[in-house]
């Protein structure tokens, strides 16, 4: 069954990708993402602070969420400071907890 | 002494005259208790970005000072006791700050002690010519 199963699917796959390939092989520049780059190293922020609101604001989609490291890029380090800026802001009302 | 960044933020049923007295009461308990104002700014009256007890403005007074932990303590617990203070703030930042510093100089010299980087549109464009006769193989 086992052999059967992974005999069947690769053939499968394999018509697949060379269809897919005949497409992919010119339009390959469509997938190029730009590398995301860490904020504040990229400008060499040195600390972060939490009273400047509007810098925090970049950081705060619609719903009022901290924007999480994997999308914003963030470093893991300035990630961990931006988010004990922004819970600081939060305490005294200079940013939202949530937000309809 | 230690370097901290003080918040509070004052009722909107008073007036600014008012509020800023409330303020400077606090401010006050501070330099009794030995601190020195560095920095003193009033944002003035704010709109909150959620209500406190039903109010949706009201007057933020920022300080920066260098005080003894016990002065910024005793400062806090009037503080909560007011019923004029909807919420208040009290961070110490010298530390955070000399980090900071800290950390530039750590990169600086990291990034004066790498070699120059190759040009790095060269990569990519190399690559991909490679990727797509492997595919084709297959």
């Amino acid at each position: 069954m086992r052999m059967g199963g992974g005999s069947g699917r690769p053939t499968g796959g394999r018509a697949g990708a060379a269809g897919r390939d005949g497409k992919a092989g010119p339009r390959k520049k469509f997938f190029v993402r730009r590398r995301k780059v860490c904020k504040f190293c990229a400008e060499k922020i040195e600390y972060i602070d939490w009273k400047d609101i509007k810098m925090l604001q970049g950081f705060i989609p619609e719903r009022g969420k901290i924007l999480p490291r994997r999308i914003s890029g963030t470093c893991a380090l300035h990630q961990r400071k931006l988010q004990t800026a922004i819970k600081r802001a939060r305490s005294i009302a200079l940013l939202p907890y949530a937000t309809d | 002494m230690r370097l901290y960044d003080i918040v509070v933020l004052v009722t909107p049923d008073l007036n600014d005259e008012d509020a800023a007295k409330v303020a400077a009461e606090y401010k006050k308990i501070l330099t009794d208790g030995g601190a020195t104002v560095t920095k003193e700014e009033p944002w003035g009256k704010r709109r909150l970005a959620f209500p406190i007890l039903r109010k949706r403005e009201a007057h933020y007074h920022y300080w920066q000072v260098e005080s003894a932990p016990a002065a910024v303590a005793e400062a806090e617990r009037r503080m909560g006791l007011s019923d004029q203070v909807l919420r208040h703030l009290a961070v110490r930042v010298d530390e955070d700050l000399k980090r900071g510093v800290k950390m530039a100089e750590r990169i600086r010299i990291k990034a004066a002690k790498r070699p120059p980087r190759p040009a790095p549109a060269v990569a990519p464009g190399e690559g991909a010519p490679q990727a797509a006769p492997e595919r084709s193989e297959s």
